[in-house]
């Protein structure tokens, strides 16, 4: 009758639950083992020697527990002097502890322990005796087991909650960041929306008043914010499919100058009415290369859309050159420049987390994140050099051939 | 007659915006300067001598809400009222207006705010 079950594991979660002090000792029971009380030594003994997982056992006689023996208090006699021969054949009664802890297996585990625990030092862990109302021997209650399972899942708990806490406050930090990104793409979003519904409304006045070189005007600027408001709308598609994954490299055949000749076109309308000169400078006539055009143009655009926006006079030059395997663009701007404490977070989509409230420049970090990212999927690489106050320039290099 | 035309200095750094609300203020009877950045504005402001400053916030450089600050520390300007007016969230404007003390504040956008806050604000002015 030795089933004794030391899995402290719960089978369905593989975690250890912590056992509350209101259960029953009966539903603890980790072992049913007994032997006749009339056993001979010897024969405990060998059980004992035979299972390592056995710590104890009910001396059971009729299905009344009479008494217990313990690995411990066995092993002490025996490995006395000649204790195998003093006490092998004698009965295990003659060594076991007649008057164990006996508990009804209705009782609580709070009271149960106390009773466990009052017991002189030496005893402590010995094994309590579940018995049912009628008196029968149920099982043996290991306090070492409880306690390691207890213990088990204390550490098991405070790891959960730890893990938990951490996850929690990394998703906080993220939902942070994330909800500030927004109102940035937000305020973004809004510049032209106003600009846009503004020169609309003064459109509606010219034509009242019959201003047609007025309405000339405002529509060059109603164009301008318009295309700038795409912009701003493709890099918040764009950088969600990065950040899908879904973002495709489709490699044609094309002209890079007439490419770039038309990216300079529509950074002239970017500008409106700034005095500012846009030129492409390149020794090529034309040059085919091998890459995604739609992805080459959204690059250069970006990079001559920010130099439009930091660029109050002066110019801005889009230059193009061949080296080897690669062609080489850089835009450069007589605009604001970067700050050097600025030019370490450029290409996060986050690197700007100010404050939306406190938000003192333009921009969303956008571009410059989706425009790195296409560079590197197009296998190029992206640099620039700036200084405060005189300009930027931005150097991109792409292969030629796919 | 026009010398009793009010005197609005707008502030902002997108052009675009600029001269779109300068042709609108314009278009409702008020004489209009408009600058285009931070920088300079305190000189601005003594050249032009406003009823009204609209502000925009968000500019490089020299933010609106620190310019605002500037302005009020130099006696020749400090008198002069201050109305943001910004594409910033209402809550963020409303707390800019209380942490810099200026007068309020003018969502960009709504043409029709605009009119009404900017009379509202003329009209407040008693100086």
């Amino acid at each position: 009758m030795l089933t004794k079950s030391r899995d402290l594991k719960d089978t369905a979660t593989g975690e250890t639950a912590l056992v509350h002090i209101d259960t029953h000792v009966g539903g603890l029971i980790t072992s049913k083992g007994n032997i006749a009380p009339g056993a001979p030594v010897k024969q405990a003994a060998d059980i004992f020697f035979g299972n390592v997982e056995v710590d104890a056992m009910a001396l059971v006689d009729c299905m009344e527990p009479i008494g217990l023996i313990t690995r411990n208090k066995l092993l002490m006699k025996l490995f006395r002097l000649y204790g195998y021969e003093l006490y092998g054949k004698r009965p295990i009664i003659t060594m076991a502890d007649t008057s164990p802890l006996y508990v009804n297996s209705k009782e609580r585990l709070d009271v149960a322990l106390d009773m466990a625990m009052s017991r002189p030092f030496q005893e402590i862990y010995d094994e309590l005796v579940v018995v049912d109302p009628k008196g029968h021997y149920m099982g043996l209650l290991s306090i070492k087991d409880l306690v390691i399972r207890q213990s088990h899942a204390l550490a098991n708990s405070i790891v959960q909650k730890e893990l938990a806490n951490a996850k929690a406050s990394e998703l906080e930090k993220i939902s942070q960041v994330k909800t500030q990104f927004l109102a940035n793409v937000t305020h973004e979003l809004r510049s032209p929306v106003n600009a846009i519904i503004s020169l609309a409304e003064l459109m509606q006045v010219s034509c009242d008043k019959g201003y047609i070189g007025q309405l000339k005007d405002r529509l060059a600027l109603l164009i301008s914010s318009s295309a700038s408001l795409k912009a701003i709308i493709n890099n918040v598609l764009d950088l969600s499919k990065i950040e899908a994954g879904k973002m495709d490299v489709i490699y044609e055949e094309f002209d890079a100058v007439a490419k770039l000749d038309e990216i300079v076109e529509t950074t002239k309308v970017l500008l409106g009415n700034k005095h500012v000169d846009v030129k492409l400078v390149t020794s090529e006539q034309s040059l085919f290369i091998e890459s995604d055009p739609v992805k080459l143009r959204q690059i250069v655009l970006n990079l001559t859309s920010n130099a439009a926006k930091f660029t109050e006079d002066g110019s801005i030059t889009v230059r193009m050159e061949v080296a080897g395997k690669f062609i080489g663009v850089s835009v450069s701007d007589t605009g604001l420049g970067i700050k050097q404490e600025d030019m370490e977070k450029l290409f996060t989509a986050f690197g700007q987390i100010e404050d939306a409230k406190t938000k003192s420049r333009e921009g969303t970090g956008l571009g410059l994140t989706v425009t790195k990212y296409l560079v590197n999927l197009l296998g190029g690489e992206i640099r620039f050099e700036s200084e405060w106050g005189r300009g930027t320039t931005f150097f991109v290099r792409l292969p030629i051939k796919k | 007659m026009d010398d009793q035309k009010k005197t609005i200095l707008v502030i902002d750094d997108d052009e675009n915006l600029l001269m779109a609300t300068r042709d609108l203020l314009e278009n409702w009877g008020y004489r209009v300067y408009t600058h285009k950045r931070g920088f300079g504005s305190t000189a601005a402001i003594d050249l032009v001598k406003p009823d009204l400053v609209l502000l925009d916030i968000n500019m490089p450089g020299l933010p609106g809400d620190r310019l605002a600050g500037l302005i009020k520390t130099f006696e020749a300007t400090k008198r002069v009222p201050i109305v943001f007016y910004s594409s910033n969230d209402e809550d963020a404007l409303r707390e800019a207006v209380s942490v810099h003390k200026v007068r309020g504040y003018i969502p960009k956008g709504d043409i029709y705010e605009l009119r009404q806050k900017v009379r509202q604000y003329l009209n407040c002015n008693c100086a």
